[in-house]
């Protein structure tokens, strides 16, 4: 991966303009024994690749694929938790429901919905804050790992701790952390409100909690994409008077653009995960569930709390298939120039 | 990547994707034929496994030097406790297989009957000693008892009420009730926290326990009392239609959701206890804590009537045998060792409960006519059960019936959606349906 390149418009150009008979002759001798004995080593490759990944491929297998088709078999069937009654094979009355059925259909598609604007107010949300801040860690200061960890910090603690801390922060009395210091920075003007509980702060409140929870690792990550970034680019970049804006614009961000895509893709990944903070929140009061419910909460609460296990399976199984379409389609979107 | 590699990789992907659904029948048939279970009444020696909740400090307290001193009374039997969360008890007793179970094991009251109906739970009668049954309270024995048998016995049982600060109430100018004979209407609590208020500096004077989330247990045992006393019932023949959603309820939940105005979030779970509070909606088990902060302050209420009489929630954490026990005699040993007076006089005074047996109920300082959690003993001795709601009854015992996970999942989830400004009628309707549309699948979760 070497997308360090301070002229992007010249190498295109480069392999193209040689002349095209050179190229025409080179062809051949490169991929043309394919068919023939020069066969062998590339299978040999495929091998090797197919064996290094093996244990990889197993465990994706082992904890993803089982599970996953086990989910589809059960979809089918209207299973309960430990319920004596032998399953019994349902069709597509699962999924039915959570397409038709008002009163299940309701909450699952606003859950879906919830899912969407979470993650369309995450990503770049977090990406780009990430960035800021990695950008403002880059620097050679004194004691700058201290700095570097105190932001990596919320990153080590787990979510469900995070969000009872956030509740304190986030509640509705005026003794809430947020409602008292607005009270104090407003003169006394601001009144106790209702973060968690009001429709229209709801899911902002968890938006920002998550971002303030996990933007520490997508730091570190573009932390290091931004290190690979020789110096002497920018160097050059000063000596051409490039501004400070000039210089981000051309020389950090296609220095770190295969970062930043992935940064953004495990972000995405990650927030239609969002599960702890939900729970965590609504099982300690006040938060509004309809604002905030997300799918793998209607999943969980579903298998468990209700012991309905074919819905629950049902609801994964739709929301999985949702969410691999996404990721394909960002792929194809947002797919890095320098892949092969 | 060469376009071979990807076509193999593709071929691999088709392959796996047919086998993982194969894969997947096979796992199901390896967990699947785990036939009937069945205790084993074992030799009465050896070491035992115990689960339980935990609650608060005090309690597991009381139940860690139990287990203590019953290891020390004899050498035959050893108990080993494990105490697992109160939020994800059920859930983990629910998750778990029969044969990981371990041989004794508490569990919250309602859930009782799912697990007799998930072959989670044997019969104690032939284990635990006629002494110990006789002289558990009428109440304990009904909420353990399924057709005749017994699954399971409590060190206490459990009431509701709202606490108050006389301090508070007075300089309000609040007239309060004695007893249940002259308690509030709904309205006549609207009008004290109303008057209240005007002596507040931050005008909440009520806590619900909102810290312990309103989608949960506490949702159910807190507030179905509400659904009651205003003549309705949370299932009524198997059914919540027609029951869960009258206008009565309706209304008396209009007025549940208008005191959120007064509601102090609690978020330190000190609303009360530290004075910022008059009134606390709670159980029997805050009385230790706040008897401590507030002193003789400290009085105790019925809820509310909302048209139907005063009514609260009845029964509670109880204990009960494994279904996959091998040393059920040994396990029957130590439930007797629990319910002897020392030990639920240890816990009741842990936890402020109402004592399940009856010599300790007796001896209770608390309970006793005079004592001050009297209110509690006078709201059991009116049991009601979990269907015959009258007027002149005051403790419900909550649905008993399989299906009772579903019906407090839909019905706390209205609660929460009601309680964050929902339109009652249609929140309480679309619960009524999915408790409905949940036992039509089980077949009315017959016990079989």
């Amino acid at each position: 991966m070497e997308p360090v390149d301070p002229a992007p418009a010249a190498p295109p150009d480069r392999e193209q303009s040689p002349p095209m008979t050179a190229v025409k002759t080179a062809r051949p001798t490169r991929s043309g024994p394919r068919s023939g004995p020069g066969n062998r080593p590339r299978n040999r490759d495929r091998l090797h690749g197919l064996l290094m990944s093996a244990p990889a491929v197993a465990g994706l297998v082992a904890f993803v694929g089982i599970p996953f088709g086990y989910a589809v078999v059960l979809s089918f069937y209207n299973v309960r938790l430990g319920s004596p009654m032998a399953p019994s094979f349902f069709g597509l009355e699962q999924y039915r429901r959570l397409f038709t059925d008002p009163d299940l259909s309701g909450p699952f598609l606003r859950a879906l919905l919830n899912n969407l604007t979470f993650a369309v107010v995450v990503v770049p949300l977090q990406t780009g804050l990430a960035l800021a801040l990695a950008i403002l860690l880059n620097r050679k200061l004194k004691a700058i790992g201290l700095f570097r960890s105190l932001f990596f910090m919320p990153v080590v603690f787990p979510m469900t701790l995070v969000a009872v801390i956030w509740r304190l922060i986030l509640a509705r009395s005026d003794q809430g952390l947020l409602n008292s210091a607005l009270h104090a920075v407003s003169f006394g003007n601001w009144g106790a409100f209702d973060w968690l509980g009001d429709s229209a702060t709801a899911m902002a409140s968890v938006i920002v909690l998550s971002v303030w929870q996990g933007v520490g690792f997508q730091m570190v990550i573009l932390l290091a994409g931004l290190q690979q970034i020789p110096g002497e680019l920018y160097e050059a970049a000063e000596l051409d008077r490039a501004t400070p804006w000039q210089r981000f614009r051309h020389v950090t961000l296609p220095g770190i653009r295969g970062t930043l895509v992935f940064v953004a893709m495990l972000t995405s990944v990650l927030s239609f995960r969002v599960f702890d903070q939900v729970y965590v929140l609504i099982h300690g009061g006040g938060l509004d569930e309809d604002a905030t419910r997300t799918v793998m909460y209607q999943a969980v609460t579903t298998a468990f709390d209700q012991n309905n296990i074919g819905q629950a399976s049902a609801i994964t199984v739709v929301f999985f298939l949702i969410v691999v379409a996404l990721t394909l389609i960002q792929r194809r979107v947002v797919r890095p120039d320098n892949e092969d | 990547m060469s376009p071979t590699s990807r076509r193999y990789r593709r071929t691999a992907c088709t392959g796996l994707a047919l086998v993982l659904p194969l894969a997947a029948l096979a796992a199901c048939g390896g967990n699947g034929g785990s036939g009937g279970t069945s205790a084993d009444a074992g030799s009465g020696k050896g070491t035992i496994s115990v689960w339980a909740h935990q609650g608060q400090k005090s309690e597991d307290g009381a139940l860690q030097s139990a287990v203590k001193s019953f290891n020390s009374s004899q050498s035959k039997i050893k108990v080993e406790l494990k105490l697992i969360p109160g939020n994800d008890y059920t859930k983990t007793i629910t998750a778990t297989d029969a044969s990981q179970l371990p041989d004794v094991m508490e569990f919250d009251g309602p859930t009782m009957a799912n697990f007799v109906y998930n072959k989670k739970l044997a019969a104690i009668d032939s284990y635990v000693s006629a002494k110990t049954m006789s002289n558990a309270t009428a109440g304990s024995k009904a909420q353990g008892e399924i057709d005749g048998k017994h699954y399971g016995l409590g060190m206490y049982d459990s009431g509701l009420g709202v606490y108050g600060n006389r301090k508070l109430l007075d300089a309000a100018g609040v007239k309060y009730p004695t007893g249940l004979s002259d308690d509030w209407t709904a309205d006549q609590f609207t009008a004290a926290l109303k008057a209240l208020k005007a002596k507040d500096s931050d005008g909440k004077t009520l806590d619900l326990q909102e810290n312990n989330g309103y989608a949960t247990e506490w949702g159910t045992y807190g507030f179905a009392p509400i659904v009651w006393s205003a003549g309705g019932s949370l299932l009524k023949d198997g059914k919540a239609e027609g029951a869960l959603a009258t206008p009565a309820v309706v209304s008396a939940m209009k007025t549940f959701q208008s005191w959120k105005t007064y509601v102090d979030p609690n978020t330190d779970g000190n609303a009360f206890a530290k004075g910022r509070v008059a009134l606390s909606w709670v159980g029997h088990w805050m009385y230790p804590t706040y008897s401590k902060a507030l002193g003789s302050d400290l009085v105790v209420l019925p809820l509310p009537d909302f048209g139907n009489g005063p009514k609260t929630g009845q029964g509670s954490w109880a204990w009960g045998i494994g279904a996959d026990t091998k040393n059920a005699k040994a396990a029957g040993a130590f439930l007797d060792y629990l319910m002897n007076d020392t030990d639920v006089t240890a816990m009741t005074t842990a936890n402020g409960a109402p004592p399940a047996t009856k010599t300790a109920l007796a001896a209770s300082p608390l309970y006793k006519q005079g004592g001050p959690l009297r209110l509690f003993a006078d709201q059991l001795a009116k049991p009601c059960g979990d269907s015959d709601i009258t007027k002149s009854c005051v403790a419900v015992t909550r649905p008993v019936t399989a299906g009772y996970p579903t019906v407090t999942a839909k019905f706390s989830d209205a609660l929460n959606s009601i309680y964050g400004g929902a339109d009652p009628k249609s929140a309480l309707e679309k619960a009524a349906r999915a408790i409905d549309q949940d036992f039509s699948d089980n077949a009315g979760y017959k016990i079989p």
